[in-house]
């Protein structure tokens, strides 16, 4: 296997740079795959036949510090990268374990407000609208959770390995999949949240 | 006993029953066969676990024509069911899940491997490159896709067809209409192998971007690896629709969400909308591929270069982006207003524009060209007329005023055959004779196949012109009978006989297959065409690392140049060739995704979570594995390529 | 420690946290829907941009045109499938 110690080391073979820019192509399905889901959620917002409205149900306090931790995770995974390139094992151990946790905590946030919303009768079978709402939050909790699954073997392989360009590469790919969660984040707190409550 | 009367046909009738023992004596005779010839280490080794694009490529080929038969079959049983009036062959019932089943299979399970074939096993040649970007995905992609479509295929033996037709429109899809778990079957065996397809487009992708030999630019990549690089692109953009409105129709039947139900709030409409999304765009994924084998063939046998490269290229690109401006063309009539109608009508028409032109580079490059006329050519050549008829009937359909004429009637199935028959499976056929002998080392009967050519084709208007007829006329798709005073029984009589008439083709071409197995001569070059692109460079059958050495292009035509021209295709001298290893994770986790996808079909919630663990478990496994691949030596390159020039 | 809080990304970080302070006066204060939505989606797709600039390092190798490619590409037919949604099942109706 060809090493070019010219570019970082995620990208120092061929098949790393191949991973990352098929990882880029499957990120532009991902776009697809949520602006579906959006259009489903708009099309049946207002759907809500017996059940409550968005601005029925939806709360700013859990809503904001959602957003802000998952902006932060995605500001830490960037700099576990920042680390990673300057070959700090350690600090891109810290951060990517700071990401996680605070993904967990999202995440833990995420599911008290499913549970509130079954609980005040905003549950799946409820209407269009929460069913709209729920598989939207739900497809991108899911991916959360998958996240922290993936970051969690990748710590291990860090720790195990070391810093090889198959393990760096991987921590890039698992930093661009981290960030593009955030960015989802952001259209599901504007579009879904802020309009809601507007 | 109860738990397994849920597994029982709700519909029961001979012809189902004598399938169930057909399927469960196939089953014994392969396992027999299997041990007897001691094949199974061979079969393990070389298909299961292969990772090899060409060995994929094969095995797509083959389910494609295993699944052409199914379909096939179906599309019998629908046109006997038809040729007379009031026939009592099929009742409703059987004749709801023959159709739904008849689309299905033909779209999903035989025009997608088909092309998935012959992008498997043509790009990575067509670009001189040893393997495609992610071998073990690809893998993956096929076992998944294969998984998917015997999901489908088992579901009319155990629990029943999906009836609700090959769209599954809600709210006839939903449990208050279609009770059985047949739609079940339609959304987990779509969704196993749409993820399949998925991968490919991901994969394949990066393999045209990232993989091409050197000094091949973009714009010098022949022009199937083309069509391949813009069907990709639209399968990445397309299948993810499909996946949500799967995920949403779903949980409608298991957990009685409300999406396209008509209560608090749903609106089935939403469906149609998705999956037209999907839909359309489908459409031109399988015809695109099969436009570049066209472009080939017909360049190949003009003994000249394709007239109009880049505008064919452009062509193609504004294909791929118009192709998700047009989905609501195909529910004009569910009442939007007329400026939604007449927006989507514009795009419909704009979007002929491009595929005219493709039209008329092939009119273009035969002119004045060398034209030798092989069963590839063949193919290619009948297609232009009768895809035309399809294509000029679309135009008539894409009118949204005119179109509350011919909705849901005869006339746009006439149409969609007219356009899906020459479009894609002409140009898979075509495709066929022309690699065959790339694939397998020796060149399919010409006699036999340039019959069946026109057998088919013949039988294709045949079939199909009719319907036009008769559906002006009035005659409704999908319906099951018609009373003799409505004067539809003689068109639907030609039309049985054109079914007839297909299904003799069908069967002279695998008949062709085994002829020349046993006749036709081996002693063929690796280019037996004169072809003009790197996959007839090397030999064949292609030897597992494809090139021995990296070929160097310079032209959209590297072999032409290299034969005509001086160029020197191969510079240098052999080196050490890395190349994957085989993995059997690709198998068993698809293995398990059946599993998953039959749990869920019938709700047994413990499978199913047991198997949702293991393709955890699965995935977990490849992300700690340490597969850094093997090397070819270049002792044992040299051994093969002399071996192989037959020195 | 220093070397370990780049300014870029500091400054990206920050600027997004303003940028959520933003979006969030749609909410604690009085504006009509139309400026509403006009100042969401501005905070929005900045932010996303953001992220794919400052965070993601979509142009740092040879394949950025791809990447830029890719991501356009599927932002466009994204938007055409949201907006044709609601065309054909909402607004078409009117």
């Amino acid at each position: 296997m060809k090493i070019n110690h010219s570019l970082p080391l995620e990208y120092s073979t061929h098949q790393n740079q191949m991973n990352i820019l098929g990882f880029w192509v499957f990120l532009g399905a991902e776009i697809m795959l949520f602006a579906t889901l959006f259009s489903g959620y708009f099309t049946l917002v207002n759907r809500t036949g017996n059940g409550p409205t968005g601005a029925d149900i939806f709360e700013i306090t859990p809503i904001l510090l959602e957003t802000m931790l998952l902006l932060t995770s995605s500001f830490t995974i960037g700099l576990a990268i920042h680390a990673m390139r300057l070959g700090n094992k350690k600090a891109m151990n810290v951060y990517f374990v700071l990401t996680l946790l605070l993904g967990l905590g999202f995440l833990s946030l995420e599911v008290y407000e499913f549970i509130h919303y079954v609980h005040i009768g905003a549950g799946l079978q409820t209407s269009a609208f929460t069913a709209a709402l729920l598989t939207l939050l739900g497809t991108h909790g899911a991916h959360v959770t998958f996240g922290i699954f993936w970051g969690l073997f990748i710590i291990g392989q860090l720790k195990s390995r070391g810093l090889t360009p198959e393990v760096a590469n991987k921590s890039f790919i698992f930093s661009l999949y981290w960030h593009f969660l955030d960015v989802v984040w952001i259209f599901i707190f504007s579009f879904v949240y802020l309009k809601g409550m507007m | 006993m109860e738990f397994f009367e849920r597994f029982a046909i709700p519909h029961p009738s001979p012809a189902i029953y004598a399938s169930m023992v057909a399927i469960g004596l196939t089953v014994i005779a392969i396992v027999a066969g299997l041990t007897y010839f001691k094949k199974w280490g061979y079969l393990w080794r070389e298909w299961l676990t292969t990772v090899d694009h060409k060995h994929i490529g094969i095995m797509y080929l083959i389910s494609a024509l295993l699944m052409l038969f199914r379909g096939g079959a179906d599309a019998i049983m629908i046109r006997a069911q038809l040729a007379v009036p009031d026939n009592k062959l099929l009742d409703a019932q059987h004749y709801n899940e023959v159709f739904t089943t008849h689309g299905t299979v033909m779209i999903i399970f035989m025009a997608m491997p088909f092309i998935m074939a012959f992008m498997n096993y043509i790009v990575p040649l067509q670009i001189g490159a040893r393997d495609v970007a992610f071998p073990r995905l690809n893998a993956l992609s096929f076992w998944l896709f294969f998984m998917g479509a015997m999901l489908i295929n088992i579901s009319f033996v155990i629990g029943g067809s999906p009836d609700a037709g090959w769209t599954s429109y809600f709210p006839l899809a939903n449990n208050e209409f279609s009770e059985s778990v047949g739609t079940n079957y339609y959304m987990f065996a779509l969704q196993i192998s749409g993820l399949g397809t998925l991968m490919t487009g991901i994969n394949m992708i990066t393999t045209i971007l990232k993989m091409r030999a050197p000094g091949m630019t973009l714009m010098k990549m022949p022009i199937f690896t083309w069509s391949a690089l813009v069907t990709n692109i639209i399968i990445v953009f397309a299948f993810p629709v499909l996946t949500v409105a799967l995920i949403m129709g779903t949980m409608d039947r298991l957990f009685a969400t409300n999406f396209f139900t008509s209560t608090n709030g749903g609106i089935d409409m939403l469906w149609a909308n998705f999956f037209w999304i999907w839909g359309h765009p489908e459409v031109y994924i399988l015809v695109l591929p099969a436009f570049g084998i066209y472009s080939e063939i017909i360049s190949t046998f003009s003994g000249r270069n394709l007239y109009g490269y880049k505008s064919m290229v452009g062509s193609m690109l504004i294909i791929s982006f118009l192709s998700f401006l047009v989905w609501t063309h195909h529910f004009f009539t569910m009442g939007q207003g007329a400026l939604t109608n007449s927006i989507f009508s514009i795009t419909t028409m704009a979007i002929a524009v491009p595929t005219g032109v493709k039209i008329f580079n092939w009119l273009f490059t035969l002119w004045r060209g060398k034209i030798v006329i092989t069963t590839a050519m063949l193919y290619s050549l009948l297609f232009i007329p009768i895809f035309t008829i399809g294509g000029v009937t679309g135009v008539m359909l894409g009118m949204s005023a005119a179109d509350y004429q011919y909705h849901n009637t005869m006339f746009l199935v006439a149409h969609f055959h007219m356009v899906i028959i020459p479009g894609v499976v002409f140009g898979m056929l075509a495709g066929l004779h022309y690699y065959w002998p790339k694939m397998f080392g020796f060149i399919l009967d010409e006699k036999i196949g340039k019959w069946t050519a026109w057998i088919i084709s013949m039988s294709t208007l045949l079939a199909f012109m009719p319907m036009f007829f008769s559906g002006l006329d009035g005659q409704a798709r999908r319906m099951y009978t018609y009373s003799e005073s409505t004067g539809f029984g003689i068109w639907n009589m030609i039309s049985f006989i054109g079914a007839i008439g297909l299904a003799i083709g069908f069967v002279l071409i695998v008949y062709n297959i085994y002829y020349s197995t046993r006749y036709a001569s081996r002693d063929i070059s690796s280019d037996p065409w004169d072809a003009r692109s790197l996959e007839w460079a090397t030999h064949s059958p292609v030897p597992e690392y494809n090139f021995a050495i990296v070929p160097h292009v310079t032209s959209t035509d590297a072999l032409w140049d290299s034969k005509y021209n001086n160029h020197v295709l191969f510079p240098g001298k052999y080196e050490k060739i890395h190349m994957p290893n085989n993995s059997g994770i690709p198998f068993i986790l698809s293995c398990i995704f059946f599993a998953w996808g039959f749990s869920f079909v019938f709700g047994m919630w413990i499978p199913a979570i047991i198997t949702t663990i293991g393709i955890f478990i699965c995935l977990g496994h490849r992300s700690l594995e340490k597969d850094y691949g093997r090397y070819i030596s270049v002792k044992e390159i040299e051994e093969t390529e002399t071996k192989l020039r037959g020195v | 420690m220093k070397e370990l809080l780049p300014l870029k990304q500091v400054m990206g970080f920050a600027f997004s946290m303003i940028l959520t302070f933003i979006a969030v006066t749609v909410y604690f204060s009085n504006m009509s829907f139309a400026t509403g939505m006009t100042v969401l989606l501005v905070t929005a797709f900045l932010q996303a941009g953001l992220q794919l600039v400052v965070f993601m390092h979509a142009s740092e190798t040879e394949d950025k045109g791809a990447i830029y490619t890719n991501i356009y590409y599927a932002l466009a037919i994204a938007l055409v499938t949201v907006f044709g949604t609601l065309l054909c099942m909402i607004w078409g109706y009117i």
